[in-house]
């Protein structure tokens, strides 16, 4: 072999071995910075509080809720069915399993979307897919499906429609009677009801004392 | 950055100047290698010529070490790059036609052309031939179409096939491709030299 050719030898294979020891570069596999941008922009990872709760009360099973709070305030209170990955174990590789499985739409919630949409930005710039945000977060939560607030006279069927229904999705979700906002002017005639319903309980007690001691007579 | 055409750096229209601009350098370099004879290709078949092999299996690593670098560097995104879809049988069976193609007509497609260039009538004849050839293959296509779509791999690379990292495969095939350079040289020097 020439000495040309013993050159060429010796820089291919030194070529080829500093590639091999040099450090491997983390993140090659991130998202395009450009497009998670477009899609930042866009707005399509917002999930409302009504699509949410209508898909959890018909029994979705392609919906996984992420609660992204602290452990405390996830034992405080969560969405049912919710599990709670918070914000800086998002991308812990025991976690991640859960927010990798196929078919979820995987929905991060906290407080406001603050977090949630940090949370999601981390998972997207991973290249992770069906990841999605509650829009408003648990504050919406309580005003829209906790706390429904009636529609205005003016307002048409829909706002009625979406009222009904967040009155019982928030029955569904264990806040107990509504009927109470009906009945809120009427706060003056609560009490005399109250009164009444009592009444008749006890007139009935009474009616069942006179029942069986008439029993016991005819025992006798 | 790159690819420049996927990345819109360049536009799509600008992809045929360059093939046309790449295709004159690849045939002045060809040309000036000799590789307008038919002899340098016979050479490889017959063992008094390598320089086919060495120039192609230098041109692979060349190519295979420079994309990494500049993968690494960050001016080209390799996922990017157009893979060619591999079909197992159809390539093997191409392939072996491909050099028994050679083997008979002394010239590969590109070298050819290269012939016919500056005049060679064997040239212009095997260009007519490969054309009568995609003729043919295009009549006979929808017979063997089964085989020509069997063991589909996708857009696959050796590399990925092989299951081991880029750059491990760029050093392994660095190291035979010196390994082949130094026996190559050894059967040239066995051979009875042929001049042309």
């Amino acid at each position: 072999m020439s000495k040309r050719y013993i050159f060429i030898s010796v820089v291919f294979i030194a070529m080829a071995l500093v590639l091999v020891l040099l450090p491997k570069q983390q993140n090659r596999d991130a998202f395009r910075p450009d497009l998670l941008l477009l899609e930042i922009n866009s707005g399509e990872r917002f999930l409302s509080v009504d699509h949410i709760a209508e898909r959890i009360i018909q029994g979705d099973p392609s919906i996984l809720l992420v609660d992204v709070r602290s452990s405390d305030l996830y034992d405080e209170y969560h969405i049912p069915g919710a599990i709670n990955i918070p914000l800086n174990e998002v991308l812990n590789d025991s976690l991640n399993a859960a927010l990798l499985l196929p078919f979820k739409d995987i929905v991060f919630y906290s407080n406001s979307t603050l977090s949630a949409d940090q949370a999601w930005i981390l998972c997207r710039r991973n290249k992770m897919e069906s990841q999605y945000v509650m829009e408003g977060g648990l504050n919406t939560w309580f005003d829209h499906i906790m706390t429904p607030e009636p529609p205005q006279e003016v307002e048409g069927n829909d706002a009625i429609a979406l009222y009904e229904f967040r009155k019982g999705a928030s029955v569904f979700f264990g806040m107990p009677a509504p009927v109470v906002q009906y009945t809120a002017p009427e706060n003056t005639n609560a009490k005399p009801a109250a009164v009444k319903k009592s009444k008749p309980a006890k007139q009935v007690i009474e009616l069942k004392k006179v029942e069986e001691e008439e029993e016991e007579e005819e025992g006798c | 950055m790159g690819p420049l055409i996927p990345n819109e750096i360049i536009s799509p229209e600008w992809n045929h100047v360059f093939a046309v601009l790449i295709g004159i350098a690849f045939g002045i370099v060809m040309e000036s290698s000799g590789f307008s004879s038919s002899r340098k290709i016979m050479g490889s078949f017959y063992g008094y010529d390598f320089t086919m092999i060495r120039v192609f299996m230098t041109a692979a690593i060349t190519s295979l070490i420079g994309v990494l670098y500049m993968d690494y560097f960050g001016w080209i995104d390799r996922t990017e790059l157009f893979v060619v879809p591999t079909y197992l049988g159809a390539t093997i069976t191409g392939g072996a036609l491909m050099g028994l193609g050679f083997l008979a007509a002394g010239f590969c497609p590109g070298t050819s052309f290269l012939a016919a260039a500056i005049g060679k009538v064997d040239g212009m004849v095997f260009i007519g031939g490969a054309f009568l050839g995609i003729l043919f293959f295009g009549e006979i296509f929808p017979l063997i179409s089964d085989f020509y779509y069997a063991n589909y791999l996708g857009h696959i690379t050796v590399e990925e096939s092989l299951g081991i990292a880029p750059d491990w495969f760029a050093l392994i095939f660095a190291v035979i491709a010196v390994v082949v350079f130094y026996v190559l040289s050894i059967i040239r020097k066995s051979v009875e030299k042929v001049k042309y």
